[in-house]
């Protein structure tokens, strides 16, 4: 389980995190939502470990979180991969980073669960389309059967259509590997179909935490209404009467 | 005056891009135009702005974001000058008065250069120097990708009352058939540089005819996806 | 813009110390005795023991590297640049008047390189990739691999000896300076055309122009207040480099067309293991190299106010 304990995070003056807490079981998601500069991407370094947390602290079953070699997905899929690498040599890096026996039957497996076909694998990252890249990203998260994946607005480099797919593919894969998946996203409707719990950040606090149905239903906060009606006006989400 | 545009089409290194093409705007119509990305949205969007102008319609073009319609080096008052003269317009402190309050940007600095202001306050000045000349087609291309959503709903709505009762078009050009849906009245379809569908939303999305305009229907909503 | 200015301050202090140090250091150490090789300038051969003693003294070379280090500094920071030790005389006066044919040439050299690099690369870039882009990229980057030395003397044998048009040697005249104003201007026009070439095309390529066309400013305003602004910031940038390159260039040219100035000033010090001039030059050197770089950096940061991050 992951524990997010209280943590905050200061850079220079400003506070970037002001004591955020919850905690994340394996098999569930949790989506973090908010707008550009809420903290977002600073509680995805928080929790890798790569920005230190002035207070608080970050763990995965009472040991630091590193020790669980969580996974990243990135925004931008290609920008994730080493241009000048095959595909299939950036996606076996995890098992050669942690030295793992490499099996050829996960690899053909994630190829077929994610719709990569393996021959794509020989290709540099500018040869696939944005939407294959991605799925690649997601093997390469995969490959090592991490128990806590990270997604860094995961979807929204990819059309409206590739976007629901991909999630589908995401949801489809953690139902079958159980893994904790924590997504930061500015997407409500992604939230709202695919996490458990949807958690809003404003200005480096949790300004509302609960489950997704009643986080839509009907948010408890003028900030979380905010986001909820921003969803509505641009078609993300559909009101129920 | 309907606005009638014939054979747009475009290449790019040999590979036709955009296949031969009509289209038509009645005044004050909403339109979308969707498809999936590579699909030729932009260029149609941009073929048509051209051909218009050679037509001597007027039309404005709204970049998907500020960086690819503002010069970080000049002021905004610059830009707004700038913008005023090519349409051959003399300065007039009323209409930008009337535009600044109309997106809520009359709080902005003018003598800042673009990345002095907030993403979602440059987005909204380039829309309201688009607005100038009162063009009889707004283009914008993905206006809310770049922006948080918060803002780009705020910017829309703006945008919506502003142009509620003018005679202004708006082609609206997404990837995103939800955010279409949502606010417009007509929708176009396009797949590999051809318009496959153009019909009102209502009848569109109640019976989608080819096989990408099902699709797109089909993941339409994030809460009724398919499978 | 206060804080910016003791940021220069604070680094030209270091590099006009480092500058000091590294000179005065490396004639310390140079092979050879330098008493003898002063005593020999003044006195001729065959010097006696008690005159090298007491140039030793007289230098401050018996007390080791610091003191003698700081003996020349401390005169140096309130403006001595102290006498020669070959003949006794102030340096500085000297210094003055090798800069009065020293400048002139530079700043000639420098207007013929931009009066040259502009327009060729305005032409160049009309039609990138053409054969006349080609030809101005091909010719830059010959001029930038040619030596001065090796220019110089092509100029010299085909202008002063084949054709016996202009003078070779000296600087009695303005036509005396056509020949090496041509060797300097050369290199400078040379790396210019590349840079303003790059920084035109680089300028053209960016991302909110199409724009500005789609909104229908003419094409000429496009040019003047799109690309322009954007592509003299990277020039200017390099202009502080050109500079190292053109007091490197001053340095060959001087001595090739025995010409007096800072350069053959520099020369002659050396060999003569004239200490306060070497280290007067250097340091001259290091002067100007700073000024001029605060001067760029200023008007780079009034070009693009990205670069402070403030604005209006």
């Amino acid at each position: 389980m992951l524990t997010v304990d209280n943590i905050s995070v200061r850079r220079g003056v400003s506070t970037t995190l002001e004591e955020v807490s919850f905690s994340l079981e394996p098999g569930r998601t949790l989506a973090v939502v908010g707008e550009s500069g809420a903290g977002k991407s600073t509680l995805i370094s928080a929790i890798l470990g790569l920005v230190r947390c002035s207070a608080g602290g970050v763990s995965w079953n009472g040991a630091p979180v590193s020790r669980c070699r969580p996974a990243l997905v990135m925004q931008e899929p290609r920008a994730a991969f080493n241009p000048r690498l095959s595909l299939r040599r950036s996606v076996m890096e995890p098992v050669v980073a942690q030295n793992l026996v490499f099996e050829p039957e996960r690899l053909a497996m994630l190829c077929r669960a994610l719709e990569v076909q393996p021959d794509l694998l020989e290709r540099r990252p500018d040869q696939v389309s944005i939407g294959q890249a991605q799925r690649m990203g997601i093997l390469r998260a995969l490959i090592a059967a991490p128990p806590l994946v990270l997604f860094d607005e995961p979807l929204s480099a990819l059309d409206a259509v590739t976007q629901k797919h991909t999630a589908r593919l995401i949801a489809d894969m953690q139902a079958q590997e159980g893994f904790a998946a924590l997504i930061v996203t500015h997407d409500l409707g992604y939230a709202a179909a695919f996490a458990d719990d949807i958690a809003a950040l404003r200005e480096g606090r949790i300004e509302e935490m609960g489950t997704a149905q009643a986080f839509i239903a009907a948010p408890q906060t003028d900030y979380g209404r905010t986001l909820r009606d921003a969803a509505f006006a641009l078609g993300a989400l559909e009101r129920v009467a | 005056m309907t606005l009638h545009v014939h054979g747009l089409s475009a290449e790019r290194s040999g590979q036709i891009i955009l296949h031969p093409t009509n289209v038509d705007f009645k005044p004050g119509e909403r339109v979308g135009l969707v498809g999936a990305s590579g699909s030729g949205k932009s260029t149609l969007g941009h073929e048509l702005v051209d051909a218009l102008r050679a037509q001597g319609a007027s039309v404005a073009h709204v970049p998907q974001s500020p960086d690819e319609a503002l010069d970080p080096l000049r002021s905004m008052a610059f830009h707004w000058r700038e913008a005023e003269r090519a349409l051959g317009l003399a300065p007039d402190d009323a209409r930008r008065t009337l535009l600044f309050k109309a997106l809520q940007i009359e709080r902005g600095d003018l003598r800042r250069r673009p990345w002095g202001w907030s993403r979602g306050m440059q987005q909204r000045f380039v829309i309201a120097m688009a607005l100038i000349g009162t063009p009889d087609l707004l283009v914008m291309d993905e206006p809310t990708s770049a922006l948080d959503p918060v803002v780009a709903a705020g910017t829309m709505d703006l945008l919506d009352d502003y142009l509620k009762d003018r005679q202004t078009a708006l082609l609206l050009i997404t990837h995103d058939l939800g955010l279409a849906a949502r606010r417009v009245a007509r929708l176009i379809v396009m797949d590999a540089g051809r318009i496959v569908e153009d019909a009102p939303t209502e009848a569109f999305l109640a019976s989608p005819k080819t096989r990408v305009a099902k699709s797109l229907c089909a993941h339409r909503n994030w809460l009724e996806l398919p499978c | 813009m206060i804080g910016v200015f003791t940021g220069f301050l604070l680094r030209a202090i270091v590099v006009l110390i480092g500058a000091a140090l590294a000179t005065f250091a490396l004639l310390w150490h140079a092979p050879g005795d330098p008493a003898l090789a002063i005593a020999e300038a003044r006195y001729g051969q065959n010097v006696s023991k008690e005159v090298l003693d007491f140039i030793r003294s007289e230098a401050g070379f018996d007390d080791g590297f610091w003191t003698a280090f700081w003996a020349w500094l401390s005169p140096l920071m309130l403006g001595d640049f102290g006498q020669s030790s070959v003949n006794g005389r102030e340096v500085w006066p000297d210094v003055v008047t090798a800069m009065s044919y020293t400048f002139p040439l530079a700043l000639v050299s420098l207007a013929l390189g931009l009066a040259v690099s502009v327009p060729l690369a305005l032409i160049a870039t009309r039609k990138p990739g053409s054969w006349l882009d080609r030809g101005a990229v091909a010719l830059a980057s010959v001029g930038v691999a040619i030596p001065a030395f090796w220019l110089g003397l092509l100029l010299i044998l085909l202008f002063a000896v084949q054709l016996g048009w202009l003078p070779a040697m000296g600087a009695e005249t303005s036509a005396h300076s056509i020949l090496p104003a041509m060797t300097l201007g050369f290199g400078v026009a040379a790396s210019l055309t590349r840079i303003i070439r790059s920084g035109i095309l680089e300028a053209r390529g960016q991302p909110f122009l199409p724009a500005f066309t789609r909104r229908g400013v003419a094409r000429r305003d496009i040019a003047r207040d799109h690309v322009a602004p954007h592509a003299v910031v990277p020039v200017v940038t390099v202009l502080g480099l050109e500079l190292a390159f053109l007091l490197e260039g001053l340095v060959v040219v001087e001595v090739i067309f025995a010409r007096p100035g800072l350069g053959s000033f520099l020369v002659n010090a050396i060999f003569a293991r004239d200490f306060p001039k070497v280290q007067a030059v250097v340091i001259l050197a290091a002067v100007i190299f700073v000024v001029v770089n605060l001067a760029i950096d200023l008007i780079y940061r009034s070009l693009d106010p990205r670069v402070s991050g403030r604005d209006a």
